[in-house]
């Protein structure tokens, strides 16, 4: 029913532009951290997602509903009942983590795949770059096939969510990315 | 004509939402679903779920809804884009249905509701049972205040078992004297232990007449007791003396040959020399420093013994009981009032009939429906 949806969107009244992200990744990439980095909260207490978080961030003048989905192998067949109306996706990497590159891969281009993302714009985070033995953005990218994606805008992006680093810098990506697309409609 | 046409269908739209077509529907929905919601940080992946089937439900009574009222979905959209539909009034009463797009709001409904649920279960069993059982309070304030309740309950328990002891002693004395065929079965020591036994009984017995009075603390006190007695039982020397707290009126009629059978072992374990009152009252006293610790000041979840598992058990199945029973009671109270309005459907459901009748253009009853409208209109927006 279509026209439900449109219904209650004009029913909520508000002229705020609001975003969904979805926020995938496999268990312990950080995803839980770089959603409570983004929402400024504390990020030291993180335990493994069972199930999902969701924050609103404002941001550009937007509101950025983040869903930030666990990502252990049981709970990743869930993932696709999440995709629905999404925006944006945001993947993230633990780029220490070189034994599961190929695995992380694999449920990346699965996700590309999906009927629901169809040209959606996706952001790839780099994560853990504070540690020492994590790979530069540009050999993942090389490793993840990026440079093959035709279909969408994407972008992978360094960063640290523990400490904050690159975060920003990945956001702006989106806003610019999302406004742009929402002129050209 | 167009505004006017949308006002109309807001009006309708509102009026849905407050009859039983709507209500009954979506608040089973709600208490039926509600009990996986708790307010942790993080959302279960059957939230997901859940909110999948509300909105199928809601989509289900809302197509429904325009089919009878017969306007189609572009004037249903009309509507509710018109700033009527805007108002500040208005908004709250589309919270379910926004609800359906929004999964924050649909999850802060839920958790309200659970909790509300919740606190209804609780009332419940307060108004049965005159307080609470001590495993649902956790309150540190409603513990010290019980704590002293149950302090001075002690402290007259303790004096009054004092005097009466003494007071039993006499007439034991006494009763011998009378009767001593009765006793002269049993040999002397038993007898005295089994007034020793009948001394300690009276302590519990007073315990749970003084707590008679006191009707609130009262009925915790001896729902403890009852829970704990168990674990008292366990302890030797104390043993077998909260069941005879029960029945003392039944060992004061037959004082000699309870006593006999109890003086067996424990009563020699518990006062070597059995005549001194004192000692005695001591163990009376231990009995009831023990009652008193295990009744629940020692309770806070952090050590939690196996008994204190159990009861937290219990509580939680006590809690799912009552909540299944309210279920029970809500749902039958709602299928006597749709019995009710199934049997006459035709006059006390305004809103769907008039607004039928608008949409087959019966132009007089359009303007009596108008001037109601307008009148609501004035009331909703002066409120």
């Amino acid at each position: 029913m279509q026209g439900l949806l449109s219904v209650i969107e004009k029913l909520k009244g508000s002229t705020e532009q609001e975003v969904r992200i979805v926020l995938l990744g496999l268990d312990n990439a950080g995803k839980t951290t770089l959603l409570k980095s983004l929402a400024s909260e504390d990020v030291n207490t993180i335990t493994p997602t069972q199930g999902f978080n969701i924050k609103s961030v404002a941001s550009h003048g937007m509101k950025l509903n983040v869903w930030d989905i666990g990502g252990q192998r049981k709970i990743r067949p869930f993932w696709k009942k999440y995709l629905e109306n999404t925006d944006l996706l945001i993947y993230v990497i633990d780029s220490a983590d070189k034994k599961r590159f190929e695995e992380t891969g694999l449920e990346l281009s699965e996700l590309i795949d999906e009927e629901n993302l169809k040209g959606v714009p996706v952001l790839i985070f780099a994560n853990k770059q504070d540690l020492a033995t994590a790979s530069p953005a540009s050999e993942i990218a090389e490793g993840l096939n990026l440079h093959t994606y035709r279909d969408r805008e994407w972008q992978i992006q360094a960063c640290s969510a523990v400490s904050g680093e690159g975060v920003q810098d990945g956001m702006n990506w989106i806003c610019n990315n999302i406004v742009n697309k929402k002129k050209k409609k | 004509m167009a505004e006017d046409d949308s006002e109309w269908v807001v009006e309708s739209i509102v009026g849905y939402l407050g009859s039983p077509e709507w209500l009954i529907p979506v608040t089973d929905f709600l208490e039926n679903k509600c009990t996986v919601f708790d307010d942790e940080d993080e959302n279960k992946l059957s939230y997901t779920e859940i909110h999948h089937q509300y909105k199928k439900l809601v989509e289900k009574l809302l197509e429904n809804y325009m089919q009878e009222v017969g306007i189609n979905e572009q004037q249903f959209l009309d509507a509710c884009s018109s700033p009527f539909a805007k108002s500040k009034t208005l908004q709250t009463v589309f919270q379910p249905i926004l609800a359906t797009d929004d999964f924050q709001m649909f999850r802060s409904l839920m958790v309200q509701k659970n909790m509300e649920l919740q606190l209804q279960a609780l009332r419940v069993i307060k108004e049965r049972n005159g307080a609470l059982p001590e495993c649902l309070t956790d309150g540190v304030d409603v513990m010290t205040e019980l704590q002293q309740q149950e302090m001075k309950i002690l402290q007259e328990v303790l004096k009054k078992s004092k005097e009466e002891y003494d007071e039993e002693m006499s007439r034991r004395l006494l009763l011998e004297e009378e009767h001593g065929s009765t006793s002269s079965s049993c040999s002397d020591k038993p007898v005295t232990k089994s007034d020793d036994a009948h001394n300690a009984t009276t302590a519990p017995s007073q315990q749970s007449n003084s707590t008679k009075v006191n009707s609130k603390p009262a009925k915790k006190e001896e729902s403890k007791k009852s829970a704990t007695g168990g674990g008292v039982e366990k302890k030797g020397a104390t043993s077998s003396k909260p069941d005879c707290g029960s029945k003392s009126l039944e060992s004061r009629v037959l004082p000699a040959v309870r006593g006999s059978v109890k003086s067996a072992e424990p009563t020699v374990i518990l006062s070597p020399d059995t005549k001194e009152q004192s000692s005695s009252q001591t163990a009376a006293e231990a009995w009831l420093e023990e009652a008193h610790r295990e009744a629940g000041f020692s309770k806070p979840y952090t050590e939690l013994s196996a008994s204190q598992q159990e009861q937290l058990q219990q509580r939680a199945a006590y809690l799912r009981q009552q909540r299944d029973k309210l279920h029970a009671l809500k749902k039958e109270q709602q299928k006597t009032k749709q019995t009710i309005t199934a049997e006459a459907p035709t006059t006390p459901t305004p809103a769907p009939t008039t607004t039928l009748e608008i949409s087959a253009e019966e132009k007089k009853k359009l303007q009596k429906r108008k001037h109601l409208a307008d009148k609501l209109k004035e009331e909703v927006i002066k409120k």
